[in-house]
């Protein structure tokens, strides 16, 4: 039995119709077309979904849609898609952070909330911070020192 | 070594732009309109007869648009592997896409398209399957004993493989032995854990050509497999190029159950299929496959090998996939190669089990290999005291060797020595205690591992593909298309082969692009794998960018009025040798595409035919040899004596892989590869119902791989360059080896902490705890 509810996803608001047993993932990617958000593992075990739900960093594929009305929800396509890049973005590009890809959505989206605090990181943080989001192909170094060179830019 | 201006340096990857955006690129992302989602209905029982399926209630389902039954399916035997023909004697046909005989738990019966993925998951549920079950065996030792059953009719005994290599004279070798050493060492079935799924996208058109995408790292080999099930002729399926992949490592190297069913229900209802797996599929569909590997070793009493037996024994599980030809490898570059010894047999089993199958694996089977020896060689060390880095210089390859496997080649740079000896100094390997000396309840170790021979490539195997090809066309702006078969999965081949283009054709990097490519439009490549796409496709793309360059030459030297040899091309121009004359690539490339009567500045000019036709360079070629790169990895550890808890403090990588084309890219690949290996030695393992067969680890929840917290040290890479006079700009390639040798160099360090020798992995706390007698 669908539901229609409105939420709104990069500053746009949306209303959608979605069923009982759909996700934020499944529904940011099949209805609202957004395909930066990725599927993993659809169990709460990787943070290649993670977006940001009002603020905060979350799994995309562990909240059902119609449990969201009157949320705010940021993907990666919230930020910049032109050629000038957010500078966590260009960070992960400088630093050779990026290899596959496939995970880079979900952690940018992790270290965006990570760099919303107002006090500069230390490497632990970092690395506690990222620990929901698996990467296999870079061994985590360069995107921490990613997330270090965004830290230090602000 | 030659002056380059774009190979070397470390220029930023033109797709990490796109993937920080989205990355509208991976196949999974691939949406084609009126497309149908298809899921496999799969066997609970790990051997079973199907007796009969009845599949009405899910036809009549709303929304389902066609079932796929083992009947609907041709019953032709194939093997998945892409590296060869279908045909090549070196594999095993053994599989049917889907068959009334199941071999392992997870293995398709029965599928459905629908107008969604839910629609046709909901629909599995409707079918009614009757199995009849068979009785099971799920080791190899009693796959190979009396009584057994007898999962593959041409297999007696379940061995699906038994290969021998032998050299010299073993009795004769171990009589010469001052000391004899031997062991057993296991390893266990982990997972790629490539970040994307297996996913395709299959159309068809009215004639029945089929256009697939898919999530697969190599093309070539997904047409020819494809085709051959199908029994359809080659020319009836186009396979399209994804921009990307996100991530393989060997675990996209076979053909999957996915791609022949979503033809067949395109097929059947005219309308493009998808398929996308879900982490529990991939867990059960590709694994690199557990070896017992028992090693006799015969050496002097100054450490020199007089006698080396091994023998291995490879679980393949229901069907040999991989299995034929990892043993191979295995047996070849990781047991008896890597080190010199006149005398030595080695004798490699694979064997059928009601396990799930295994599949290709970065390392293929050296991995295994690596962890056995290098274990073996730190015994000897310790036992014999003898030191480890001048044991192993003893009795390796030097550079100017002929190649052991195949000597008509040479091993002209290979700097193990020089990887040895700066890699022992970076981490001060002289500050080493004795094992197990250190005070207190947290002991620290440092271990070393080596891959002493790794070829990149395949030569020497008659039955595997090895050629490259590409396709350069230049653009009027002045830059270039590169096509190339080749598919980046996340080691940087769009890069690295756009540099080495660019290289040659005096063009920024950022001045050739990575284009589109398909089965129908490209030369064929081998797949990315064995760490050959920098060396073998770099060759092949170096030689369509010279003759793209000739052909430059040729039109500016019309355009100039000067011989060819007169001109030569840098900084994105053709200058006049010892003369301020220069023509822009762009004046050239616009001018062969331009009509008789130019318009320029000055007014219109006439122009001649010599000028006329689009600037292109082609090649299609075997690579000229076979260069191996050799590997040393130190590893410093904290072993907590109370919690069996093992900390890596630093890594140490030191490497030969001839000249490095972009610094940044091949760090990477060391660091990634390290979190493999550290994974594969300390916590990685698929777990199983021991009664029933079943997988049961479905996602990552149950499957526990290094985090960034686990992470927390310094990798530290040291490339020691070389020329290889065979490869592009000098390189040779990098990727397996960092996989490789973490494995060993870190039980290696292990035992140096503790003092205790674990010989299967994966080493965990209870397995240290258990050796220290804390258990």
């Amino acid at each position: 039995m669908k539901k229609t509810i409105t939420l709104q996803i990069n500053g746009k608001q949306h209303e959608i119709a979605v069923e009982p047993y759909e996700t934020l993932l499944q529904i940011l990617r099949n209805q609202a077309h957004l395909r930066g958000t990725k599927r993993g593992c659809d169990s709460g075990g990787c943070g290649c979904c993670t977006v940001h739900l009002d603020g905060r960093a979350v799994y995309s594929c562990m909240i059902f849609a119609s449990s969201l009305q009157g949320r705010k929800v940021t993907t990666i396509e919230g930020l910049p898609q032109g050629k000038e890049l957010d500078p966590l973005q260009a960070a992960f590009v400088e630093a050779g952070a990026v290899q596959c890809g496939y995970c880079t959505c979900g952690i940018i989206m992790t270290a965006k909330e990570l760099l919303a605090g107002n006090e500069p990181l230390d490497e632990t943080q970092i690395r506690h911070g990222i620990a929901g989001n698996l990467c296999r192909c870079t061994g985590y170094t360069k995107i921490v020192d990613a997330i270090k060179i965004a830290d230090a830019s602000r | 070594m030659t002056n380059t201006s774009v190979v070397g340096k470390s220029v930023l990857r033109p797709d990490a732009f796109e993937k920080v955006r989205g990355g509208k690129g991976f196949p999974v992302n691939v949406s084609l309109p009126g497309m149908l989602h298809a899921k496999l209905l799969r066997s609970p029982y790990p051997h079973a007869r199907v007796v009969s399926i009845d599949a009405s209630a899910a036809e009549a389902l709303p929304g389902v648009k066609a079932v796929l039954l083992p009947k609907d399916v041709p019953q032709i035997k194939f093997c998945p592997v892409f590296f060869v023909p279908t045909l090549a004697p070196s594999m095993i046909q053994d599989m049917l896409v889907m068959s009334d005989t199941v071999r392992y738990a997870g293995q398709p019966v029965a599928a459905v398209a629908a107008t969604s993925a839910e629609i046709a998951e909901q629909a599995l549920e409707f079918i009614e399957v009757e199995y009849e079950e068979l009785p099971t065996v799920f080791t190899t030792e009693a796959a190979m004993g009396e009584g057994a059953p007898q999962l593959h009719a041409d297999a007696p005994n379940n061995i699906a493989k038994n290969p021998v290599f032998e050299f010299g004279d073993l009795e004769a070798g171990f009589a010469d032995a001052d000391h004899i050493f031997e062991g057993t060492y296991k390893t266990q079935r982990v997972h790629t854990c490539y970040m994307e799924p297996r996913v395709c996208v299959v159309d068809s058109d009215a004639d029945g050509r089929l256009t697939v995408h898919s999530s697969m790292q190599h093309m070539f080999g997904l047409r020819e497999k494809l085709a051959f099930v199908l029994d359809l002729p080659e020319s009836m399926v186009k396979v399209v190029k994804p921009p990307y992949i996100g991530g393989g490592f060997g675990g996209k190297l076979d053909m999957g159950y996915i791609e022949p069913v979503a033809a067949l229900l395109s097929l059947k209802t005219g309308r493009p299929v998808r398929i996308e797996q879900t982490r529990y599929e991939d867990f059960i569909t590709t694994t690199r496959n557990p070896i017992e590997v028992y090693l006799k070793t015969g050496v002097k009493s100054d450490g020199t090998f007089t006698a080396r037996y091994a023998r291995s024994t490879l679980d393949c599980g229901a069907h040999a996939t991989h299995g034929a030809e990892v043993i191979m490898v295995h047996g070849m570059f990781g047991i008896l190669l890597p080190y010199r010894c006149a005398n030595q047999t080695w004798e490699g089993r694979t064997v059928y089990t009601n396990n799930m199958i295994g599949g290709g694996y970065r390392g293929y089977g050296s991995p295994q290999g690596a962890f056995a020896v290098e274990s073996q060689i730190d015994e000897i060390c310790e036992a014999l005291n003898l030191d480890p880095i001048e044991f192993r210089l003893k009795n390796a390859h030097q550079q100017g060797d002929p190649h052991p496997f195949n000597p008509e080649f040479t091993l002209s740079t290979y700097r193990f020595e020089d990887c040895l000896k700066t890699g022992a100094e970076r981490i001060d390997f002289a500050r080493r205690a004795a094992a197990g000396s250190t005070e207190g309840v947290r002991k620290r170790g440092i271990g070393l591992g080596c891959q002493a021979l790794w070829v990149s490539g395949c030569m020497g195997f008659p039955d595997i593909y090895e050629h490259s090809g590409a396709i350069i066309k230049l653009n009027p702006d002045g830059t270039a298309n590169l096509s190339n078969a080749t598919v980046d999965m996340g080691s940087g081949q769009i890069t690295t082969l756009c540099q080495i283009a660019a290289e040659e054709l005096g063009l920024r990097a950022d001045q050739v692009r990575m284009t589109y490519a398909d089965s129908e439009t490209v030369p064929f490549d081998a797949p990315s794998h064995a760490s050959r796409v920098t060396y073998s496709a770099g060759t092949a793309v170096k030689a369509a960018a010279a003759n793209a360059k000739q052909r430059v030459l040729e039109v500016a030297a019309v355009m100039l009025e000067e011989g060819v040899d007169n001109l030569e091309v840098r900084d994105g121009h053709v200058h006049v040798k010892g003369s301020e004359r220069k023509l822009s690539i762009a004046e050239v490339a616009t001018r062969a595409e331009s009509p008789f009567v130019q318009m320029t500045a000055e007014g219109p000019k006439p122009t001649t035919i010599g000028e006329k036709g689009t600037i292109l360079g082609v090649s299609s070629m075997a690579p000229p040899s076979n260069p191996s790169p050799a590997s040393v990895e130190f590893v410093e550890v904290e072993v907590d004596t109370e919690t069996g808890e093992v900390s890596i403090l630093r890594v140490v990588f030191a490497h030969d892989i001839g000249k490095v084309i972009n610094p940044s890219a091949a760090e990477g690949q060391v660091e990634g590869g390290f979190q493999q290996g550290m994974g594969y030695a300390l916590m990685e393992n698929i777990q199983f119902d021991q009664e029933t067969g079943a997988c049961l680890t479905s996602d990552f929840l149950d499957y526990k791989m290094p985090t960034a917290v686990e992470m927390n040290f310094p990798i530290e890479s040291i490339f020691i360059e070389s020329d290889e006079p065979t490869g592009p700009f000098g390189a040779k390639s990098l990727s397996e080896p960092c996989t490789t040798v973490p494995a060993p160099a870190i039980a290696n360090a292990i035992y140096n902490a503790v003092g205790v020798r674990i010989r299967e992995l994966p080493i965990t706390p209870e397995k240290i705890l258990a050796a220290l007698g804390k258990l």
